[in-house]
């Protein structure tokens, strides 16, 4: 008689007196919502097994029982911050499937939500990094100056998280009177604001000590792996979807794409802060670019059908690159909605990562690799 | 750059914000400014107009009792219920409306683009909490009162830092 299956962890392991396995998570909170077993011997790690699901609320079917409209407000919900940028391949996808042409002004007014999003994300997660590092100024600061930016998107959207502002067919609403002169002063400020955390945080030599050379991940590892992102992009690879593959009107501005080459912890934390400032370098230029009237919305018809076929469409967010697969079949619903997200990619590096590092270096780690739990288990 | 440089200029730069202005609201003595009065909907142009998704307003003299919002909603919250109304209105035959459990609101506003007959809307009102579940459901009539909300902070950025002035 075989023994039942036990989930990892919770086997009983043969007696080794060098190595303890301990369990992190999943209600510690250096963890976020999921578990990663590892094994130390002594203070260092020689075995790590990441354990996510904790918080799968099976998204992906979901979609298959609401039209094409009705997916929007949950299909946002795996990465409440980053609401827009989750929605964005979902939304081009559904467009082209329902056979949608999109109205200028709506392609320039995406962009600048989902640049900011992109900086609101990017702030909450800079927040969790450095108090995970003990570091509680970089907790204080990027939570606070992360109002400036969601102020705009309440003015714009109406809702501070959970926007539900993209939709098959351009966006909800046109921008308040006045919204430009607001962003553009709000922006300009956030800009100088995050230039100021370089002395606080990024220059800060117990800072540098604690993450450079820790967790390093060569440029063939980073390909071979499929990480994605900031994570890519910290390993000397210059891959960003917006250059790669323009969607919405990215082949119009004027930014450029942030790599380093040393791929350890505090160049996967650098890369996102750079990133936010090529940011406010795009929703200004979006800002002048723009056309200043027009509609923002094509009208559909209630209960639209889609084109039999499939489409996948990818778009780069805070993590990564994040990708949507619909298949149609002619029906209100769709056939078939797939999350293709970074978050999963990014964490299949940490074991690679973490064998023989010390304990003490987990979170920089862990932390670095732009990892939201609930996105991966979506 | 040294180590002992490094850290003298971290300091440096924490000190200098304390004399800073914060981002602290002091909530229940005041309250965010918003833009607009509440997210709108326009059905004949099919675009929104901008404003906060707040606690929704339901016009009685519009609302036709033909059950768009609630079908909207079966597929995001289930949180409107369709019941009867004491009142009768030429144009609602059945005499039923909206009711909405703002126990289950996400505030997503699909039903407001549902509406054709300009009968919903949303509104600035966020304060909606309530000692029971009961409390959260508003019936057709609560739903009529247009809510007072009081705005009076809005983000005021100066060489002293950005503040909720």
């Amino acid at each position: 008689m075989s023994s039942p299956t036990l989930p990892p962890g919770l086997a009983i392991q043969k007696a080794d007196e060098r190595i303890m396995t301990l369990n992190v998570g999943p209600q510690h909170p250096g963890s976020g919502h999921m578990r990663i077993i590892v094994q130390i011997d002594g203070d260092y790690i020689v075995a790590c097994d990441p354990d996510p699901g904790y918080v799968h609320r099976g998204e992906e079917k979901m979609a298959e029982y609401r039209n094409y409209t009705l997916n929007v407000p949950h299909l946002e919900r795996p990465v409440i911050h980053d609401s827009c940028n989750i929605l964005y391949p979902y939304v081009l996808a559904a467009e082209e499937l329902l056979g949608l042409e999109i109205p200028e002004r709506a392609k320039y007014i995406r962009v600048i939500a989902s640049e900011l999003n992109r900086c609101i994300y990017t702030q909450y997660w800079l927040a969790i990094y450095g108090i995970f590092l003990g570091h509680s100024t970089m907790f204080m600061w990027p939570a606070g100056d992360r109002e400036l930016l969601i102020d705009l998107m309440e003015k714009m959207t109406g809702a501070r998280v959970t926007h539900s502002y993209f939709i098959p067919g351009g966006i909800r609403n046109d921008l308040p009177a006045n919204f430009e002169d607001v962003c553009l002063r709000q922006v300009n400020y956030f800009e100088k604001r995050i230039k100021e955390y370089a002395d606080v945080f990024y220059n800060n030599p117990i800072l540098i000590s604690r993450t450079e050379n820790t967790g390093v991940l060569t440029r063939e590892n980073a390909i071979k792996l499929g990480t994605t992102g900031s994570v890519l992009r910290a390993s000397g690879v210059d891959y960003d979807v917006r250059k790669k593959e323009p969607y919405d009107v990215y082949d119009e501005l004027d930014f450029e794409t942030n790599v380093m080459k040393s791929g350890d912890s505090y160049a996967r934390s650098r890369i996102p802060w750079l990133d936010m400032m090529e940011s406010c370098r795009i929703i200004r230029d979006a800002l002048q670019k723009m056309p200043k009237s027009g509609s923002v919305r094509v009208k559909l018809k209630p209960n639209p059908k889609g084109e039999i076929g499939s489409v996948y469409k990818r778009i780069e967010s805070g993590r990564g690159a994040l990708g949507c697969y619909i298949v149609s079949d002619k029906k209100v619903e769709p056939y078939r909605v797939k999350l293709s997200v970074p978050s999963f990619r990014n964490l299949i590096a940490l074991p690679h990562l973490l064998i023989g590092e010390k304990l003490g270096n987990m979170p920089s780690v862990y932390w670095s690799l732009n990892y939201w739990p609930v996105e991966a288990d979506r | 750059m040294g180590t002992a440089t490094g850290i003298i200029r971290a300091l440096n730069s924490g000190i200098k914000h304390i004399a800073l202005k914060r981002f602290t609201l002091r909530y229940p003595e005041e309250k965010l400014k918003f833009v607009g009065d509440g997210y709108q909907f326009d059905p004949s142009t099919g675009v929104g107009i901008a404003g906060l998704k707040g606690r929704h307003m339901l016009f009685h003299d519009h609302c036709t009792g033909c059950q768009l919002c609630s079908i909207a909603c079966e597929g995001v919250a289930e949180a409107i219920g369709m019941v009867k109304v004491p009142e009768e209105w030429k144009q609602n035959k059945k005499s039923i409306m909206p009711q909405i459990d703002y126990g289950k609101c996400v505030f997503c506003g699909l039903c407001v683009d549902a509406c054709p007959f300009y009968a919903l809307y949303m509104t600035n009102d966020y304060e909606l909490s309530s000692f029971s579940k009961e409390g959260l459901i508003y019936t057709p009539a609560q739903l009529a009162v247009k809510p007072e909300v009081a705005q009076d902070s809005e983000i005021q950025i100066s060489n002293r830092g950005a503040t909720h002035g």
